[in-house]
């Protein structure tokens, strides 16, 4: 039996008043399946409808249309014991009592999963030995510093033992030791000991490569594909990815034109610009692609053939890169 | 014994969160009081005294200063589980621990219940030290033997009230405002109610304020303490109050239910 299996999901969002008033699609009738003991990856920009299918799950949010499944039992109709078997980590500092302990923010949520104060207790010490706060354990949470705070956040998330954990872009503003540890952690504790069926929300690549069994990529609340991350990469055997990064600006249509491309993605980072383009022979395209670049005498910084990431594979099939932000308001 | 749990844990982590404003706790401790002595100062300035022959003509005591009292203390009571219950979960957004509680396996009437018991003893210690005062500094008499029939018509009253606040924490998840709905109730019932004046005095506010319940409980508290008057000379009134709480604790509990659903409808839970 899956762990979770999502059927035809559809949330559409009515935000504005009066002439402003419109409805935003989140969701687009998304389906997939998890299994049980997997660490499910969904892979998209910003605003591709990841946090709200998340919520979904969570029952945070009630969907337009579609059915979830949590071991074969719908969440709605079945919402308090879905929630038993649910923890939830999203990123964001602000989801703690800041003025409580560590200990104190977990004797409080204990409270609500219903653990008896013996249990409990052996619970909290067991998780903050486990995640290295047992020393700050008294300490106000205000005193934390960001890792830290997510570091709590994940025992939280675990204190009930749940059998499925949603993980919402967890290493989101950490630091790259912080977003380490919690990667460890993931891929050490939580998938090879303690065999938790996880779903993993994010728009790092690099994450999803590194610890999904499988990753649904998803697109303006579409699941585009579920693969591997090996068998996406396969997707593009035959193509070459040429990344150029200069200074200055240019149309992504004129790109787009040169016989042969077959994707393009255009980034803007710190004044710097980072063309992807997919072709079949990266050295047919190169010259035509830098006298267009050169042409309003933007600066070229690096020229590279790259091999194929789960990026590409993305930009190939959507058109988007991971890096955009594609959401229609703020709400998603 | 689950609920129990939430309800304590509710308790200890509210208290632990006060405690670290000390400053806000003595200023809310002392502050509802406070409001009275202007009225005290207003009476001396009209009749020369506390007592006056035309106030004990509409409101059978020639006591003002004890009438005022009473309305300060038992106002307290209403207006802090008002702001308090209604304001909770609002308070639980912007700290960003709301989202957490939802999707925890209690429901969320039980983690409202959790949060009317705190402040249900958050305003008794209030109205504990107010009472004090009034009785040992201002000169409010209240025999021992009228504790327990004053008793139970705030708790009749309270019960109503807190019907009312749970509905309110209701529309606040949904539509993320409390002070202007809270604020209007307030003065519809400072207004309405004979909680700073005799509402006798004029007849729209005495026709109005029959339909409010703080207005029988008022009259009520005042006949057991200024007047002597016997619980069993109220039991209409007790009764009142008690169909009154059946219809408010029960429109507030289905609308709160009615509201939080919308809220996972429409995806407003963690919004500010």
């Amino acid at each position: 039996m899956d762990a979770l299996e999502i059927k035809d999901l559809t949330k559409k969002f009515r935000r504005g008043k009066g002439l402003k008033k419109k409805e935003i699609l989140a969701l687009d009738s998304a389906s997939f399946a998890i299994h049980e003991g997997e660490i499910f990856g969904l892979l998209g920009p910003n605003g591709a409808g990841k946090t709200t299918l998340v919520r979904c799950i969570a029952t945070l949010l009630i969907p337009d249309k579609g059915k979830i499944f949590l071991f074969g039992k719908d969440v709605f109709e079945n919402s308090l014991w879905a929630r038993g078997n649910i923890g939830l980590l999203t990123s964001g500092e602000r989801t703690l009592y800041w003025k409580l302990s560590a200990v104190d923010n977990l004797k409080f949520f204990a409270a609500l999963y219903g653990m008896t104060p013996k249990e409990r207790d052996k619970r909290i010490d067991y998780l903050l030995e486990l995640l290295g706060l047992k020393d700050v354990a008294n300490e106000r949470v205000e005193k934390y510093s960001s890792g830290m705070k997510q570091k709590l956040s994940l025992a939280r998330a675990l204190l009930h033992d749940p059998k499925v954990l949603l993980l919402d872009e967890p290493t989101l503003g950490l630091d790259p030791g912080f977003a380490r540890f919690i990667r460890n952690f993931i891929k050490e504790e939580l998938r090879e000991k303690y065999k938790k069926t996880i779903l993993l929300t994010t728009h790092y690549m690099e994450e999803a490569d590194e610890l999904c069994d499988r990753v649904a990529f998803i697109d303006k609340g579409k699941i585009i594909d579920v693969k591997s991350p090996a068998e996406y990469k396969k997707e593009i055997p035959h193509k070459e990815v040429l990344e150029i990064k200069f200074i200055g600006v240019i149309e992504k249509s004129a790109i787009e034109k040169i016989p042969t491309v077959e994707s393009v993605s255009l980034f803007y980072e710190d004044d710097i610009t980072t063309l992807k383009i997919i072709a079949r022979h990266s050295e047919d395209i190169l010259s035509e692609a830098l006298n267009i670049i050169s042409k309003d005498n933007n600066k070229i910084l690096t020229i590279n053939n790259l091999k194929a990431t789960l990026e590409d594979v993305f930009i190939y099939l959507t058109g988007t890169s991971l890096k955009e932000d594609t959401r229609e308001s703020l709400e998603e | 014994m689950r609920t129990l749990r939430v309800i304590k844990a509710e308790v200890i982590k509210t208290m632990k969160i006060w405690l670290t404003y000390p400053i806000m706790l003595l200023f809310w401790g002392i502050f509802p009081l406070m409001w009275v002595l202007p009225f005290i100062f207003q009476g001396k300035a009209f009749v020369g005294g506390l007592e006056s022959e035309s106030f004990k003509n509409l409101t059978g005591t020639a006591n003002y200063l004890s009438f005022v009292l009473l309305g300060a203390i038992i106002s307290t009571y209403i207006f802090s589980g008002l702001w308090g219950v209604g304001n909770a979960l609002r308070e639980e957004t912007y700290w960003g621990t709301l989202e957490y509680m939802i999707v925890s396996p209690t429901h969320p009437l039980i983690i409202l219940v959790g949060k009317t018991v705190v402040e249900f003893l958050y305003a008794s210690v209030v109205v504990f030290i107010q009472s004090l005062i009034a009785v040992f500094i201002l000169g409010l008499r209240v025999g021992i033997n009228q504790f327990l029939p004053v008793a139970l018509i705030v708790f009749l009253l309270l019960v109503g009230f807190y019907g009312l606040a749970i509905a309110l924490a209701g529309f606040t998840l949904l539509i993320k405002e409390v002070h202007g709905w809270v604020r209007t109730l307030e003065w519809v019932f400072y207004l309405f109610s004979p909680i700073r004046y005799p509402v006798e005095i004029n007849p729209i506010t005495k026709t109005i304020s029959l339909l409010i319940p703080l207005t029988y409980a008022l009259v009520a508290v005042r006949a057991i303490i200024l007047l002597n008057k016997s619980v069993l000379d109220l039991t209409k009134t007790l009764l009142l109050l008690g169909l009154m709480d059946v219809l408010f604790l029960g429109t507030g509990i289905l609308l709160f239910t009615y509201l939080e659903k919308q809220t996972r409808k429409v995806g407003t839970i963690a919004m500010h």
